[in-house]
């Protein structure tokens, strides 16, 4: 999915965040966002995943506005997956279960086979505080994943993982690329630009830089 | 699904609390409309023993004031229509040790109304006594109403607390005791269709005298209008503090689950199928609620009738109507407790929800 930002702007009260944002992101591509802690990449990445409405400026996805693709849970729920900077499962419910809320009807079957991809397909019954950070967050990924959208968010999908794991979700992140999903990845992490092919670089609430590989 | 029990143990604190509140203001409607109820019905239940229409004194506030003229009796039952007129008094005395009694003075055509259980109706001084008082009173030889000794001659069982709990006596006895000649007539009718007719020719008869059937009688009589006010504001009151009670604890919960909700829409879940989840939360406690407050009102319906101090004059019963309205309150209760904050959370944008509170 072509996702196309122009003119963006985001205020908390009268602290403005984001100061004129135009961006352009490729179908299939894999774009990292970078930059300093309060730059405004979760500002970013939650009016690009449609989390939060800016309050200047317009999005469109594959050319058409938001209000074009008509209700906007069926949007998010066919089209978008998001990683929180925190895994945020739902307490009361089982990993799997939490994955199970979010799969639409003919995903369901998928359920399994993405746990197991994900290395944690014997931890479906623990609820998220029975488990470690690193499996949380496999599970919120898998969540994100489930429904096969054209567009994954990431926000620091790796904050709490160690090398090894973080390099492990970062390699499944381009396994899904090739498979024609998008993903937007914000981090702090440097390594990540070993597996984008765009690089937007993000200070003070503005575009400082794209770069292309 | 299992995710509304789910929800309700992990806020197991809250959800006892909203249980709680439920029940207390279920239960008050409960109680508040069966016992007003209650006494509604009992009165009207004896006026409407053989009468199908009521003679009073014109624009008396209670029939206790009413005082008309005995002779009347006699041109009523013969008018067109009539099978029988009966008079009554309608009196309240202490009787010691109780401070109030309810004293029926009637005709002796009336005393067949009352189902002797043991002796014979009374004559010239003496009365019947009610089972309950008479069971009270430790089943009396005599009883004193205004310095003078009346004998019991039999008591009587009725299912109208006011009549179980009274005194009753010959018409002449009544007069003298309340200095009336009688406080208001009974009329049964032959035919119905001649109601119109006799209230009219009761009307031409005197001046003083004011005809009703006894259902407009009871539609229109003060005490019952004062007694069912009384009971639906507090009832309505009752219901109110309900559903504010419900609001404020469901403000709280929807804040504290802000998170959850915010992570329920970002998965693309819909505001009304967050809404519904909620409500189905609710409506759990809600149905919960109505059967414990049913319960407990039963119970203390069932107390009241036995409690001596009420000598049943206070006699709720739970009919269905009542169990189906204040069934209908319940999930109406829930519903708006829930709506308002939900719908509130729900125009919020989820990435706002989640970082305002977590899951
Ligand atoms: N809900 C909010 N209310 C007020 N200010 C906010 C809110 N969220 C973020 N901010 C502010 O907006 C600015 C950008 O925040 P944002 O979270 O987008 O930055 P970030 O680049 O994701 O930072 P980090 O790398 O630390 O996650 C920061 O100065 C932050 O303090
Ligand atoms: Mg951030």
């Amino acid at each position: 999915m072509k996702i196309v930002a122009t003119g963006l702007e985001h205020y908390y009260g009268h602290e403005q965040v984001l100061r004129g944002i135009e961006l352009s992101i490729e179908p299939g591509s894999f774009t990292a966002i970078i930059g300093e802690s309060g730059s405004g990449k979760t500002t970013l990445l939650s009016i690009l995943s449609t989390l939060l409405r800016p309050s200047k400026g317009d999005v469109t996805y594959d050319a058409k506005a938001l209000s074009q693709w008509g209700s906007i849970d069926a949007f998010r729920r066919r089209h978008i997956g998001f990683v929180f900077q925190f895994h945020y499962l739902i307490s009361y419910l089982t990993l799997r279960e939490n994955i199970a809320l979010a799969a639409m009807g003919e995903f369901h079957d998928q359920i399994d086979p993405l746990m197991a991809r994900l290395g944690i397909e014997r931890l479906g019954m623990r609820y998220s505080d029975e488990v470690s950070g690193g499996e949380r967050q496999r599970a919120a990924i898998a969540r994100s994943l489930i429904n096969r959208p054209s567009v994954v968010f990431a926000d620091e999908p790796t904050g709490n993982l160690d090398t090894k794991n973080a390099l492990g979700v970062y390699e499944l992140f381009r396994e899904f690329s090739r498979e024609d999903t998008t993903f937007i990845v914000a981090s702090h992490d440097k390594k990540i630009a070993d597996f984008a092919d765009t690089i937007i670089e993000m200070e003070d609430g503005v575009v400082k830089n794209i770069s292309k590989r | 699904m299992i995710t509304p029990l789910k929800a309700l143990r992990k806020n197991r604190f809250k959800t006892a609390l909203i249980f709680i509140s439920m029940s207390v203001s279920i239960s008050a409607i409960f109680l508040i409309s069966a016992i007003s109820g209650g006494v509604v019905s009992m009165y009207s239940a004896m006026l409407k023993t053989d009468g199908d229409i009521i003679v009073t004194q014109k624009g008396i506030a209670d029939t206790f004031f009413s005082d008309i003229n005995r002779s009347f009796a006699e041109p009523i039952a013969k008018m067109d229509g009539v099978k029988e007129v009966s008079a009554l008094i309608l009196g309240a005395a202490p009787v010691e040790p109780l401070p109030i009694v309810g004293i029926y003075g009637v005709s002796e055509g009336r005393f067949n109304s009352y189902h002797l259980t043991q002796g014979r109706y009374p004559k010239r001084g003496e009365v019947l006594l009610g089972s309950k008082i008479d069971a009270t009173l430790k089943h009396p030889s005599a009883i004193v109403l205004s310095k003078k000794t009346f004998h019991v001659s039999g008591v009587f069982k009725s299912k109208i607390g006011f009549e179980d709990g009274g005194v009753v006596m010959g018409l002449d006895d009544g007069g003298e005791l309340f200095h009336k000649s009688t406080s208001i007539f009974l009329v049964s009718l032959n035919d119905l269709s001649k109601s119109d007719a006799v209230l009219k020719e009761i009307g031409m008869l005197g001046s003083d005298l004011e005809a009703k059937t006894t259902d407009s009688f009871i539609d229109s009589y003060n005490q019952f209008k004062i007694i069912k006010t009384s009971s639906d504001v507090i009832g309505a009151m009752a219901f109110l503090m309900g559903i504010l009670g419900i609001v404020s604890m469901m403000s709280m919960v929807v804040n504290d689950r802000k998170g959850e909700f915010g992570i329920m829409r970002s998965i693309g879940l819909s505001p009304s199928v967050i809404i519904f989840k909620l409500l189905s939360e609710t409506l759990i406690i809600a149905l919960l609620a109505f059967a414990v407050a049913w319960g407990v009102s039963e119970g203390v319906l069932e107390l009241i009738k036995h409690a001596d101090k009420f000598q049943g004059y206070i006699n709720g019963e739970i009919t269905a109507i009542l169990l189906v309205k204040v069934f209908v309150v319940s999930v109406v209760m829930a519903l708006i407790g829930t709506l308002m904050p939900a719908i509130y959370a729900s125009r919020i944008d989820p990435m706002s929800l989640i970082q305002k509170g977590g899951a």
